[in-house]
């Protein structure tokens, strides 16, 4: 048989009430028996499966999602598949027929053709990049001064002290004052 | 052989290295006194289950700070301590469940478990008397309940509330001091002592 919390209670209430209620013994008798009575406190748990929850809220792991959970994600994936199976009856007849269109001359003259347009695009791109870059140049060059590197210096080092101080400020200790709304 | 369980330290050390098994572990570990702790402070399930997870996430964001020379617990409960101080400032009102299913639920899976079962007149006393200390635990202010509820329900010490709260040593042995006679007088109002075994009628 589990001991009655009510003991506990009853020594907890009679150390509160003693006379002598600020001597240590009575309070570490009420100590004591607090927390023997705290043990009676039905123990709370979360519901199952809260680590995976909070992993997934960290973004640990991703939440898993059933892919092919959707009906309508199923039902077009079928029909794919029957159309494919169906087209590919006519495939052969089909590649028979395009490799008459075409002859071996016809696509090497296409690819050279790729890949000279494609060159002509990353030309292109490469002297856009290079006018950026001279404007890059002829912007910063006022820069290079000793005076305005010194005066760009001392202002990181500010904002970089400020934005500590800053930091601190919001994720230090809080005091805590509570203002009772009623 | 009996395998090496790991220290909290050691986790840690695990989780920063990349294992996330490491980092289940510490919650598992510690999901139960986070969440017991913040519900008692909310009174409220969903959004303890809801502060609870986010304790742990920024425990996971803030690990690379935590010193190892310092006990775990106490640096989560130091987390648990300021979310759950924000969310009572920003003001949500409290409640005081009548009942949650909760207690009934962990009340009967306990008194089930239990082979030395008690009378089911003793066993619906304790629950009362639980139900009561529990009013009378919302009844505190926070920084009073959070102080008690680290003491007495968690076995926390002086130390260990001193850093989580930030408070200074004596300003917690004053508030638990304090909380302590305040839980003692709401007890007595709610009809509970030596009186009550006689029958008396309790406050509800």
């Amino acid at each position: 048989m589990r001991p009655s919390p009510h003991d506990a209670l009853n020594r907890w209430l009679a150390a509160e009430r003693d006379d002598r209620a600020d001597s240590a013994d009575s309070a570490d008798i009420a100590d004591a028996a607090l927390r023997e009575l705290f043990e009676a406190l039905p123990s709370l748990a979360p519901a199952a499966g809260f680590a995976d929850r909070v992993l997934a809220r960290a973004r640990l792991q991703p939440e898993t999602r059933d892919v092919f959970a959707s009906r309508a994600l199923r039902l077009v994936l079928l029909f794919s598949l029957i159309a494919v199976s169906l087209g590919a009856i006519w495939l052969p007849p089909t590649l028979r027929a395009l490799a008459r269109l075409w002859t071996l001359s016809d696509v090497v003259r296409l690819g050279a053709r790729a890949v000279a347009e494609g060159s002509r695009g990353l030309a292109m791109v490469l002297r856009v990049s290079e006018w950026l870059l001279s404007l890059g140049r002829a912007l910063s060059a006022p820069l290079m001064t000793p005076q305005v590197m010194a005066a760009l210096t001392v202002g990181l080092l500010v904002s970089g002290l400020a934005f500590r101080f800053l930091r601190d400020q919001l994720t230090g200790e809080r005091s805590l004052s509570y203002v009772d709304p009623l | 052989m009996v395998d090496h369980v790991k220290t909290d330290a050691e986790l840690v050390a695990s989780t920063l290295r990349g294992s996330q098994d490491a980092f289940r572990e510490l919650v598992v570990r510690f999901e139960r006194p986070v969440y017991s702790l913040v519900q008692r402070m909310v009174q409220d399930p969903a959004t303890a289950e809801d502060l609870a997870q986010e304790v742990f996430v920024k425990a996971y964001r803030r690990l690379d700070s935590y010193d190892p020379q310092w006990k775990f617990s106490s640096w989560l409960f130091k987390i648990a301590h300021n979310t759950t101080i924000d969310h009572l400032r920003r003001g949500v009102p409290e409640t005081v469940p009548l009942e949650s299913e909760e207690e009934g639920r962990a009340d009967l899976s306990a008194m089930l478990a239990d082979e030395a079962a008690e009378s089911p007149a003793a066993a619906a006393e304790r629950r009362d008397l639980a139900r009561s200390l529990e009013r009378a635990i919302s009844r505190l202010r926070p920084e009073y309940r959070q102080a008690v509820l680290m003491f007495y329900a968690h076995g926390a010490s002086y130390q260990e509330i001193c850093e989580a709260t930030g408070l200074p040593l004596g300003t917690v042995k004053t508030n638990l001091h304090r909380a302590r006679k305040e839980l003692a007088q709401a007890m007595t109002a709610l009809g509970w002592g030596p009186e009550s075994e006689t029958g008396n009628v309790r406050a509800s």
